[in-house]
């Protein structure tokens, strides 16, 4: 462990104003693909207010910039009555009501697109907002309208072909038919593209993962081509990831969730306590301007002291076989960035990076906690690469996470049954990868608009990591919660202001993406098409139990 | 035999076509000119099928398993290369057999292939990619959605019109399944992919393609020249022959029967022969009348100028194209010879049930003689659709084979025939094979029909003559040596093209009359 040395200019500008940017909701439609594009005016500094209403609980607000209201009839009937119910609504009526903010509009090019939401005024009549730049359409109960072309019938198995083809080449591989398992590849040769729809690039996907399994018993198996995370460069990551979080909620809704959750634990706590964050996560260091940012103008100042510390995965050589998401590439450091941001903000902040360090090695002394800290664990995509099976890694794990008697762990996972070998033969456990990676290639098909970049090769090969990785294995949100509460915490409810909030967030993204928030489990699920993605959730030390 | 002799009399084309007239008398010696041709350009288009060695691959060990791999891994850019290199040296048979049901053994290829040319690979890519649709389109995984993106690439792969035997063959496969899919997403379109290509080509095409298919291989004639043999040593002692055509087209086997029967060299006078020819009741009736009655305008004008004792008669079935019996008008004394040519191209799957009413009544008229010829299939019966599928396109790219074979340098001639023969019955028999998808086993659509009429029928055999033998024989020598005959029992003579088996004849007699004799 090593803490990172302080390197105020020479990234400065570009990790500060991106991570704002990429957390305005008006610039998603433009600048993914562009490498900082955004950087031409540092707007985001002299507008504080645009910074408050980001971290302001009327997230709603994100989208009624550039509201113009216009009188009309046209709006069909149900959006009128889902506006007029919907939870938001009222958050956004204040919001429309509120004066325009002139700069919000003025500097960044985009498409302008429109959609209608309506309202009905106290007086009966119907209001509509065009707000830009629009996702296809912002309400839930008209999920036809906003089908994408591309992705169409993307619940049906019907519409998913290169399933049709990978799953039952695994199968043959698994009956060890080889004249089937040759017919399957060379078809599936035939239809893969790395560019192009969802199913092809999910066959391209597929087609390189077999062909790895294949060979892995080989001297030199042959890892999947293409590129990820650890293969590019720092600048490009890092825009990459901002922009992806802009336009694709996947870890954009944890990451809020997560920072919600913080200050919610952090606001039952006396007001002068420190706040100590074991960063267990995959966002790389996006997810923490935000809350800085939220700590600054929390009501009663920022805590004294706040303390970082990021558990990196143990780099391993093998690039096939590591989680999805959580390697970044050579030189990439967030560190120096994020501090000299908290400076700005008045935060004092310590930042700790834990390089080397097995998850399982984790202690009290390692992470250097100390009393009178309010510690928060926030663990994210990370802990379903410990092995629960034969011998209950994820287990052992919580047990020692018990035992730092954090005041919070926020847990947040991949709600997909468990796909490793030891639960499912090789086919079944293939399949499940692929269903994992289609939800994904199929909402950056819509997040992408169809369109091919370095940026969405990068994203995808990164998450297509999860068919070839040995360590991935998924599970679902009852086994985490059930393992949870076994080794020592209580659920949580999430707080009205992280499940609002990420809510709120969610409606700048595509339609097909829903939050559900499960009552039995208090966890929060987010779905796309129906089809859960993943869930977090929020967990108490449980001090009727003994320590572990 | 009769082969030797000429018919340059007989006129098919007669007031119907002036452009085939020079190739309107076909004759063995003429054809017997060009074998040279033949030789020549022999082994050297064979060698197209596309080579893998699956026989190699066999034994599903660890160790195989990894050289496959390996071998495939050795391509080097895969995205950039549509066609990867798989490891090969073996046939397209081979590809099939293996493919549909790794167990079965059938008969390998003993030609060799020499190189691994991106030709082949794509053509083995084709097979793989049909299969694939094939299966998509019924299979236990029934997508038609992965159906419709497999059809699509395949149709940027290939054209009807150019490339190799196995693009333009894929490309008519590719049309019968892209008929079925898009009839499948309206039941009521099943029954049209039967008329779906029909009349589509002018008359006269037909005709010229009829005549250059006959010249090409010996598909035609065989059956012609078996059968007419059998009925010529049928009726040796009969002073009247009736002959009950199922389907006589332009009477082109009736001129060289009469030939034979006229030069019969026993001295004594020729039989009187009469024809009586089916005409369909159903749809497309008119024109099949009008084409039967100037068949026989033909026929009797031929008879006459050979002294040959001929009368003819039309018997039509009824609207649904069954064959009754009480139509005919016999006469007491006649040999009656049932005569079913089912292999000509024009051959409409629509009239599978008025062959099984044909054969069926001929048993209540006691002929002296059935002369069947029908084509051959795999008796791969628990292959389903996607295994019936699989062996027409084997059997397609045998004839597709021979053809080349046969007139190499007549690329033109062979796109004649393949577009207005060969493709419509590719999507007909296609179209056949989907609609008795389920149908059971007993149904005369999963076996073929000399097993029916022995099995189902009680049909009697009637043994080949050594003539008949020698016949098929020395009418293939004149072709190219990929073409072979081979004796199934005592009654059945099977053309082949090297190891698939093309067409058959048979013979067959009623039981009682094999008890009289």
């Amino acid at each position: 462990m090593a803490f990172e040395e302080l390197d105020p200019i020479s990234y400065d500008d570009m990790f500060c104003m991106d991570s704002y940017s990429s957390y305005l909701p008006l610039t998603y439609d433009v600048n993914y693909g562009v490498d900082g594009e955004i950087n031409s005016e540092p707007w985001w500094l002299s507008t504080p207010n645009l910074c408050e209403d980001l971290i302001s609980p009327d997230l709603p607000s994100f989208n009624s910039y550039s509201t113009t209201t216009t009188p009309t009839s046209t709006i069909s009937n149900d959006l009128t009555s889902y506006d007029y119910h919907s939870p938001t609504s009222n958050v956004s009526k204040k919001r429309k009501e509120s004066p325009e903010s002139p700069q919000r509009t003025s500097h960044i090019p985009r498409k302008v697109q429109t959609r209608g939401v309506n309202k009905e005024c106290d007086d009966g009549d119907v209001i509509v907002e065009k707000r830009a730049p629009a996702k296809k359409a912002g309400n839930r109960k008209t999920p036809g309208k906003s089908a994408s072309t591309t992705t169409n019938n993307g619940n049906s198995k019907e519409g998913r072909w290169a399933e049709q083809l990978l799953n039952p080449c695994a199968s043959a591989i698994n009956a060890g038919n080889l004249n089937r398992v040759q017919h399957f590849l060379c078809v599936l040769h035939e239809l893969a593209s790395p560019t192009g729809d969802a199913n092809r690039r999910l066959a391209d996907h597929g087609l390189q993962a077999l062909k790895y399994h294949l060979s892995s018993a080989n001297s030199a198996p042959v890892s999947p081509s293409g590129s990820n995370f650890a293969s590019t460069n720092p600048r490009f990551f890092k825009n990459s990831l901002l922009n992806f979080n802009d336009i694709n909620p996947w870890f954009r809704i944890p990451n809020s969730i997560a920072n919600s959750s913080i200050l919610q634990i952090l606001s039952e706590e006396h007001s002068q306590v420190s706040l100590h964050i074991l960063d267990i996560g995959v966002s790389h260091g996006v997810q923490w301007p935000t809350l800085i940012e939220e700590l600054s103008s929390r009501p009663g100042g920022p805590p004294p002291l706040v303390r970082l510390t990021v558990v990196n995965p143990v780099s391993d050589n093998n690039q096939s076989g590591g989680t999805p998401f959580e390697s970044s590439p050579g030189g990439y450091s967030f560190s120096s960035q994020l501090l000299a941001f908290a400076k700005t903000k008045n935060i004092n902040l310590q930042i700790n990076i834990l390089n080397n360090c097995p998850l399982q090695s984790l202690s009290p002394e390692i992470i250097k906690s100390s009393k009178g800290e309010a510690l928060i664990v926030c663990a994210q995509f990370r802990l379903h690469n410990l092995k629960h099976s034969v011998q209950d890694d994820r287990t052992e794990f919580l047990k020692i996470i018990r035992s730092m008697e954090p005041e919070g762990v926020i847990l947040s996972e991949n709600n997909l049954d468990c796909s490793c070998i030891s639960c499912v033969d090789f086919a079944t456990g293939f399949s499940r990868r692929l269903d994992y990676l289609w939800r994904f290639l199929d909402s950056t098909s819509v997040a992408y608009k169809g369109r091919d970049s370095d940026e969405r090769k990068m994203i995808e090969g990164e998450a297509a990591k999860a068919l070839t990785n040995i360590g991935e294995m998924n599970e679902r949100k009852e086994n985490w919660c059930e393992r949870m509460r076994r080794t020592g915490f209580i659920g949580a409810v999430l707080g009205e202001d992280a499940i609002d909030g990420a809510r709120a967030l969610l409606r700048k993204y595509d339609s097909n993406w829903e939050m559900k928030v499960d009552e039995k489990d208090v966890c929060a699920g987010l779905s796309w098409k129906g089809q859960p993605v993943s869930f977090c959730s929020l967990w108490r030390t449980d001090f009727r139990t003994n320590t572990p | 035999m009769f082969i030797d002799n000429q018919i340059p009399e007989f006129d098919m084309y007669e007031n119907i076509t002036t452009t085939t007239t020079t190739t309107s008398t076909t004759t063995m010696a003429s054809q017997g000119t060009s074998l040279e041709d033949f030789d020549q350009a022999g082994h050297m288009c064979n060698n197209w099928s596309p080579v893998v060695d699956w026989e190699a691959l066999s034994a599903p060990n660890g160790d195989d398993l990894q050289g496959l791999i390996q071998s495939m891994m050795d391509e080097n850019t895969p995205s950039e290369s549509h066609y990867p290199s798989f490891p090969s040296s073996g046939t397209f048979r081979d590809v099939l057999s293996h493919s549909i049901s790794p167990e079965s053994q059938m008969d390998h290829e003993e030609f060799t292939s020499a190189t691994t040319s991106t030709e082949d690979a794509k053509g083995l890519n084709l097979i793989h990619l049909l299969m694939a649709a094939a299966e998509a389109l019924t299979g236990a995984h029934e997508s038609r959605e992965l159906a419709r993106v497999i059809l699509v690439r395949l149709k940027d792969l290939v054209s009807p019109n150019e490339g190799t035997n196995m693009e333009r063959l894929a490309a008519y496969f590719t049309e019968a399944l892209q008929s079925l899919l898009e009839g499948t997403s309206n039941n009521n379109n099943i029954k049209n992919l039967f008329n779906h290509q029909k009349d589509e080509h002018h008359q006269s095409d037909i005709l010229a393609a009829f005549q250059l298919l006959q010249d090409m291989s010996p598909y035609v004639k065989f059956g012609h020249f078996t059968a007419n043999q059998a009925i010529v040593e049928a009726v040796k002692d009969e002073r009247r022959v009736h002959v009950i055509d199922f389907d006589i087209m332009e009477g082109i086997q009736w001129a060289s029967l009469m030939q034979a029967l006229v030069s019969r060299t026993d001295g004594r006078p020729a039989p009187h022969l009469r024809i009586t020819a089916l005409t369909r009741g159903g749809g497309g009736g008119r024109r099949s009348i009008g084409t039967v009655q100037e068949t026989g305008k033909r026929l009797a004008a031929f008879a006459a100028s050979i002294g040959q004792p001929f009368s003819y008669h039309q018997c039509k079935t009824d609207s649904d194209e069954t064959f009754k019996p009480t139509g005919l008008k016999l006469v007491k004394g006649e040999a009656i010879i049932m005569n079913c040519m089912l292999h000509l191209p024009h051959f409409s799957h629509r009239w599978m049930d008025s062959v099984a009413s044909f054969l069926a009544g001929s048993k209540t008229l006691c002929p002296k003689l059935i002369t069947l010829v029908e084509e051959e299939v795999s008796p791969l019966n628990d292959g389903g659709f996607v295994g019936r599928f699989m062996d027409s396109l084997h059997h397609y790219s045998a004839l597709y084979d021979s053809l080349e074979a046969g007139f190499p340098l007549q690329g033109r001639a062979r796109a004649l025939v393949e577009r207005v023969f060969l493709g419509p019955r590719i999507g007909r028999s296609i179209a056949q094979i989907y609609r008795s998808r389920g149908e059971e086993k007993g149904g005369h659509c999963g076996t073929s029909w000399s097993q029916w009429l022995d099995n189902a029928m009680g049909f009697s055999p009637v043994s080949l003559s050594f003539a008949n033998h020698c016949q098929a024989k020395l009418l293939l020598g004149l072709f190219n040596d990929g073409y072979r005959v081979e004796e199934l029992g005592c009654n059945k003579l099977v053309l082949g093209w090297k190891s698939r088996r093309l067409l058959s004849a048979s013979i067959w007699t009623c039981p009682e009359y094999s008890n009289l004799e």
